[in-house]
């Protein structure tokens, strides 16, 4: 009997132990989360303001769609960027996004990955387990793989570089971007969005089209329009580094919370059953003894 | 004449300004106030700020943008260096 209740203990002890590193692991997210959700707010002004420059500038450019990043193709050289994280133990998150994004592969580019002709760009270990398993190794490109793990504007500024390069030179005729938007600590959405060709920008109301100011263009409309693009596509992929690591924090204290209760929980049912146990040896205990006496009187 | 630059990782500046000597890419340029809408692309090169008190701010940058509009500058640089 005391074997039993011995074993009770020690598992009590074994899962408070686990339950403080949850803990503990809820607090270091939860501070890493303030981080990098103040990352994102520093870096919304700067991406705002760039988004409405360009936007400005287009109205004044007849031929915006003939310019090297919007130029629409065929899609038959896809590149799909996987953005997830490092580490695990942040629930559902990192399998969520390499879902959604095999899912598009599957369904946008399947000719594409029959012959061969797509690139698979990981970022954070996380997506490469499944993704080799998925597709043939040789698809994917790992020379950034550990882009997210400091985000460093160099580093981000390096790879935005080497996606427009490879567009321009048609190596990538198209790519997209799979990643875990933001929205907040308990709420991360896997979304694909496409990165290249540029999406043409949403046409301003007709309203506000008969106060625009005039503006002067230096050097010149044309010139500021290839300057400003490239600038607007290197945010964005600084955005999306943000948004995946304010994500993975925010999954990783839901997680952990979740398991703190759960751990809770366990304890929980865990003394019942110690003191159940530890209730039935006395009870025993007594009856034997009461039996014994009886015996002896008898 | 407001004056705010920007930086795609914080702000860096944010207030009232007399003056803003920024390198534009077609050349070195002054915004006082009044100044005509202008959007204009910089290159690498010093930015210098007289505020309302007559205070000087010198920074570098490596690059960016300037937008002129209403008396309110926008400057979106990057590679600051706020020693001058």
């Amino acid at each position: 009997m005391s074997g039993q209740l011995k074993e009770v203990r020690e598992r009590i002890k074994s899962v408070i132990n686990t339950q403080q590193i949850t803990k503990a692991m809820k607090m270091v997210s939860a501070a890493k989360l303030r981080k990098a959700q103040m990352a994102i707010q520093q870096a919304r002004p700067y991406s705002n303001k760039l988004t409405a420059m360009l936007r400005n500038v287009m109205r004044y450019v007849d031929n915006g769609d003939q310019l090297v990043y919007n130029r629409a193709t065929e899609g038959l050289r896809p590149a799909v960027i996987i953005i997830t994280s490092n580490r695990g133990l942040c629930g559902a998150y990192n399998s969520n996004i390499v879902k959604e994004a095999i899912h598009h592969i599957d369904t946008k580019y399947a000719q594409a990955v029959q012959s061969k002709s797509i690139r698979i760009i990981p970022i954070g270990k996380k997506a490469v387990d499944v993704l080799k398993r998925h597709y043939d190794p040789a698809l994917l490109e790992r020379k950034f793989l550990d882009l997210g793990e400091r985000i460093e504007m160099d580093r981000v500024y390096e790879f935005a570089t080497f996606l427009m390069d490879e567009f321009r030179s048609g190596n990538f005729d198209i790519i997209d971007v799979s990643y875990g938007r933001f929205r907040n600590a308990a709420v991360q959405i896997p979304e694909t969005v496409q990165y290249l060709p540029v999406p043409p920008p949403k046409p301003m109301k007709e309203k506000k089209q008969n106060i625009v100011p005039n503006y002067t263009f230096e050097p010149d409309e044309d010139t500021l329009l290839t300057e400003l693009i490239p600038a607007i596509l290197k945010v964005q992929i600084h955005r999306f580094l943000l948004d995946n690591a304010a994500s993975e924090h925010g999954a990783r204290m839901t997680a952990m919370d979740k398991a703190s209760e759960n751990a809770d929980e366990l304890l929980k049912e865990l003394r019942i059953n110690y003191n159940k146990a530890r209730q039935a040896a006395i009870t025993t205990e007594l009856s034997e003894i009461v039996a014994g006496a009886a015996a002896l009187g008898s | 004449m407001e004056l705010i630059v920007l930086t795609p990782q914080m702000e860096v500046f944010r207030g009232h300004i007399k003056s803003v000597k920024v390198p534009g890419t077609a050349g070195q340029f002054e915004v006082l106030a009044g100044h005509a809408p202008i959007v204009s692309s910089l290159q690498q090169g010093k930015v210098r700020i007289i505020t309302e008190s007559g205070e000087k701010k010198v920074f570098s940058i490596l690059n960016g943008f300037i937008e002129v509009l209403n008396n309110e500058v926008s400057l979106l640089v990057q590679g600051v260096d706020l020693a001058p």
